[in-house]
C-alpha cells in the first residue's frame, strides 16, 4: 500500500513540477519547477528499479542540464532573473495539447503491455546490454554528442568572430 | 493512473507550454517536459516488450540524445541573447 502511495506522491510531484514550468512567470521559479519535475522523474525511475537511469537522470539533468539552464538565464543579463515572462491562456493550444494526449493514450493503450509494477534492472545487466546488442546505437550516440558539442562551440564561437 | 496516463499527461502539458510560451528558455523547458514524458513511457513499457536491462540501456541512449538537444538549444539561446532577442517572435530570419 505504501509502495503505491509513494508512486502517487512521485507522480503528483512530477505533474506539479511540469505545471509550474509552463505556468511560472519568473524564470527562477520556472527553473525550480523543472528541478522538481526532474527529481520526481528520477524518483519514479528508482521506484521502477531502474537504478542506473535514476542516477543518470540526477547527474545529467539535475546536475548538468539544470545548471546549463541557470547559466543561460544568468547570461541573459542582470535583470533577466526578476523579469516576468508572458503567460497566457490559449484555448486553441489547450485543445490541441489535450487532444494529442487523449489520442496518444487511446492509441497506445491497446498496443502496449500492462506494466505498472516495479520492474528492476541491474547495472551489470544494463552494461552488458549497452556493450552487447546495443553497442552500435551506443556508438552512434557518442558521435551525436560529439557533433552536438562541436555545434554548440561553433554557434557560440561564431558570435565572437572566431 | 498508469505510467501511460502520466506520460501522455506530461506530453500534453509540455506541448501546451511549447505552443503558448514566447520566451526561448520557457520553450526549451517545455520541450524537456515533453521529452521527460516520452522517456517515462519508453522506460516503463519497453521493459514489457524486451528485457528490462535492454529497456534501461535504450532509455540511457535517449537520455544522452536529449542532453545533446539541450546543449545545442541553450547555445542557440546564448547566441540569440547576444543579439538582444530572447523571445521566439523576435526571431525573424534564419541564416545558414
Amino acid at each position: 500500500m505504501s509502495v503505491t502511495l509513494l508512486w502517487w506522491a512521485l507522480a503528483a510531484l512530477i505533474v506539479v513540477g511540469a505545471v509550474v514550468v509552463i505556468a511560472a512567470r519568473e524564470m527562477m521559479r520556472m527553473l525550480l519547477g523543472l528541478g522538481v519535475f526532474l527529481l520526481g522523474l528520477a524518483g519514479l525511475y528508482a521506484w521502477y528499479g531502474f537504478e542506473l537511469l535514476a542516477v543518470a537522470e540526477l547527474f545529467v539533468y539535475v546536475g548538468g542540464v539544470l545548471v546549463l539552464f541557470l547559466f543561460a538565464i544568468t547570461s541573459m543579463g542582470r535583470d533577466s532573473e526578476g523579469r516576468f515572462m508572458e503567460r497566457r491562456l490559449d484555448l486553441g493550444a489547450l485543445g490541441i495539447s489535450a487532444g494529442l494526449g487523449v489520442v496518444l493514450f487511446v492509441a497506445l493503450q491497446s498496443a502496449l503491455p500492462s506494466t505498472a509494477t516495479a520492474i528492476g534492472a541491474s547495472v551489470e545487466d544494463t552494461a552488458t546490454a549497452l556493450l552487447g546488442p546495443l553497442l552500435p546505437y551506443f556508438e552512434v550516440v557518442g558521435i551525436v554528442l560529439l557533433i552536438a558539442l562541436a555545434a554548440a562551440l561553433a554557434i557560440i564561437g561564431r558570435e565572437d568572430g572566431r | 493512473m498508469t505510467p501511460l496516463a502520466l506520460g501522455c499527461l506530461l506530453i500534453s502539458i509540455g506541448l501546451y507550454g511549447l505552443l503558448t510560451r514566447r520566451d526561448i528558455v520557457a520553450v526549451l523547458a517545455s520541450i524537456e517536459v515533453m521529452l521527460g514524458g516520452a522517456q517515462l513511457l519508453l522506460a516503463t513499457y519497453s521493459a514489457g516488450v524486451t528485457q528490462a536491462s535492454a529497456a534501461q540501456g535504450i532509455t540511457v541512449i535517449v537520455l544522452a540524445t536529449v542532453g545533446a538537444e539541450a546543449a545545442v538549444g541553450l547555445a542557440l539561446l546564448v547566441a540569440l541573447v547576444r543579439r538582444n532577442r530572447t523571445r521566439t517572435d523576435q526571431i525573424e530570419e534564419v541564416r545558414g
